[in-house]
């Protein structure tokens, strides 16, 4: 017994040494179950053994095709797009996302920098279903996004809060998670700040644990309930759904604000990307 | 600096209903002269979301959805917590003042209808996928958060209410406290998480009877 918990702490510690450079997403989530023992984390047995052949992957796979492929009216590749860490740089990219980028002059998260990208870099109409449609594993935005995110996979999430718009946005994000209204006087603090409680069979991440926070925030993921790629967006979505208030709409800066948040809740942990959810 | 324009669809809105007091908003905000609090309004309200002015179940828009009214203001804490005791014990004042008994008194209704309602989480969801309320009951998500009979699986955001009548019997004030928790929780736990199903009219006078059934009739599967 003792000898398996030590043995389990050694591979808590060695997963935690790891952040900061790829991890494949199983390993990062494994290593977190190692450190703690979080419900939420554990919950799925099923999903933990079909990580590895997670329909994610090849979803991502024909992202990266995508990705350098020359496309639209400017016949370029997404080789040219700037992230945050340079144009085409994507490792460890996304765990600093959303971020203020000059250009725009608007702080960014994943899926709006990349409408830009498809827009001005290769001529898109925002109107063209390859950025207008944003959900489904066949759509280029899912197939992009998901493999843009997995570069990431095992990165520390690291919010960057210096530029003040960053810090205005995800302040308000703060108040917004905790905002009550709605037809049921819903907030997202109502489900997301107390540990291992569940909405009927499904245990609840808190926001308060990082280490179970990092799961709950790691999309895209795939949905096995839907039988589809999610993302981030998509995730506010829904909970605006369940809490039975309007939601922000994608790419806006209250979408955005809640995102910042959320990263930031994250702080330190390393990214399992692409996830498997319920 | 880090100026944001005002969305052209908002300032066509304006435009047509012609507001004057809307119209005092400059061209421009900066998010960073502003305070957690106003900016997360500003961006909720005043950002020309379309999803605020569909229209929604109980008539109007989201838009009157997303105005906070006293209770959610009082109740939402940033960073978590409660409020101290004396508005706690206000909240609750006020929230005994919203109940409306029914006319011919408190009384259990069928408990198998309130089984259904118990489970189902149908009702005011708005967005893609809206509940057309003359295809369904709007039901009590009760389930969500309590487990109550023993063979469905019930959330714990809220405590157990496995064998309620069972434990507690069936007398009038047993009665009258079940109805007011289920009418207006805050009345009992202010704050609490649980909708205040009476005033919002997410449940009416019928369910709220039947659910009571389930929970209190010494026949119903919480009570085995």
């Amino acid at each position: 017994m003792l000898a398996k918990q030590e043995a389990r702490a050694a591979a808590g510690e060695a997963a935690k040494a790891a952040i900061g450079s790829f991890q494949e997403p199983l390993d990062v989530l494994q290593g977190l179950i190692d450190l703690t023992s979080s419900d939420y984390l554990t919950q799925s047995e099923q999903n933990l053994m079909m990580m590895p052949d997670s329909p994610a992957q090849w979803v991502a796979m024909d992202g990266e095709t995508l990705f350098s492929e020359p496309r639209g009216p400017n016949n370029v590749s997404l080789e040219e797009c700037d992230f945050g860490k340079g144009p085409g740089v994507l490792e460890g990219a996304y765990v600093e996302l959303p971020r203020y980028f000059e250009d725009t002059g608007k702080v960014m998260d994943l899926e709006t920098r990349l409408v830009h990208c498809m827009v001005t870099l290769q001529g898109f109409s925002p109107d063209d279903p390859e950025v207008a449609q944003r959900h489904g594993s066949g759509s280029d935005h899912m197939k992009l996004q998901t493999y843009i995110a997995s570069q990431s996979s095992g990165f520390a999430w690291n919010l960057p809060l210096d530029h003040p718009m960053e810090k205005a946005l995800r302040d308000a994000g703060e108040v917004m998670f905790y905002r009550r209204a709605g037809k049921a006087d819903f907030a997202c603090s109502t489900c997301h700040a107390e540990t291992g409680k569940r909405i009927r069979a499904s245990v609840l991440p808190n926001k308060n644990i990082p280490q179970e926070w990092t799961k709950a925030i790691s999309w895209p993921a795939f949905r096995v309930g839907h039988d589809h790629v999610r993302s981030s967006q998509h995730r506010l979505m829904e909970c605006y759904w369940q809490m039975r208030q309007a939601g922000p709409m994608p790419g806006s800066d209250a979408s955005i604000a809640l995102l910042s948040y959320w990263t930031d809740a994250a702080r330190g942990q390393p990214a399992i990307l692409p996830d498997m959810k319920r | 600096m880090f100026k944001q324009s005002i969305p052209a669809a908002i300032l066509m809105g304006l435009a047509a209903l012609s507001i004057p007091a809307i119209t005092a908003i400059a061209d421009e905000v900066d998010y960073t002269k502003m305070t957690p609090e106003e900016l997360a309004e500003y961006l909720i309200l005043e950002t020309g979301n379309p999803n605020l002015e569909q229209e929604v179940q109980e008539g109007g828009t989201a838009r009157q959805r997303m105005v906070q009214d006293e209770l959610q203001k009082i109740c939402s804490v940033v960073g978590g917590g409660r409020p101290d005791m004396e508005t706690l014990l206000e909240v609750s004042k006020q929230a005994r003042e919203t109940i409306v008994y029914p006319e011919d008194g408190i009384k259990l209704g069928d408990w198998k209808r309130g089984r259904d309602l118990a489970w189902s989480g149908f009702g005011f969801r708005i967005g893609h996928n809206v509940d057309d309320h003359d295809k369904n009951d709007i039901g009590g998500n009760c389930y969500n958060c309590h487990q109550l009979g023993t063979d469905r699986t019930g959330g714990t955001i809220g405590p157990s209410l496995v064998g309620f009548g069972r434990i507690r019997g069936t007398s009038d004030a047993i009665k009258e406290y079940t109805y007011n928790v289920i009418y207006n929780s805050h009345s009992a736990f202010p704050c609490t998480n649980m909708p205040r199903f009476g005033p919002s009219g997410f449940l009416n006078q019928q369910s709220i009877a039947d659910i009571m059934a389930y929970l209190l009739d010494p026949e119903s599967p919480v009570n085995q």
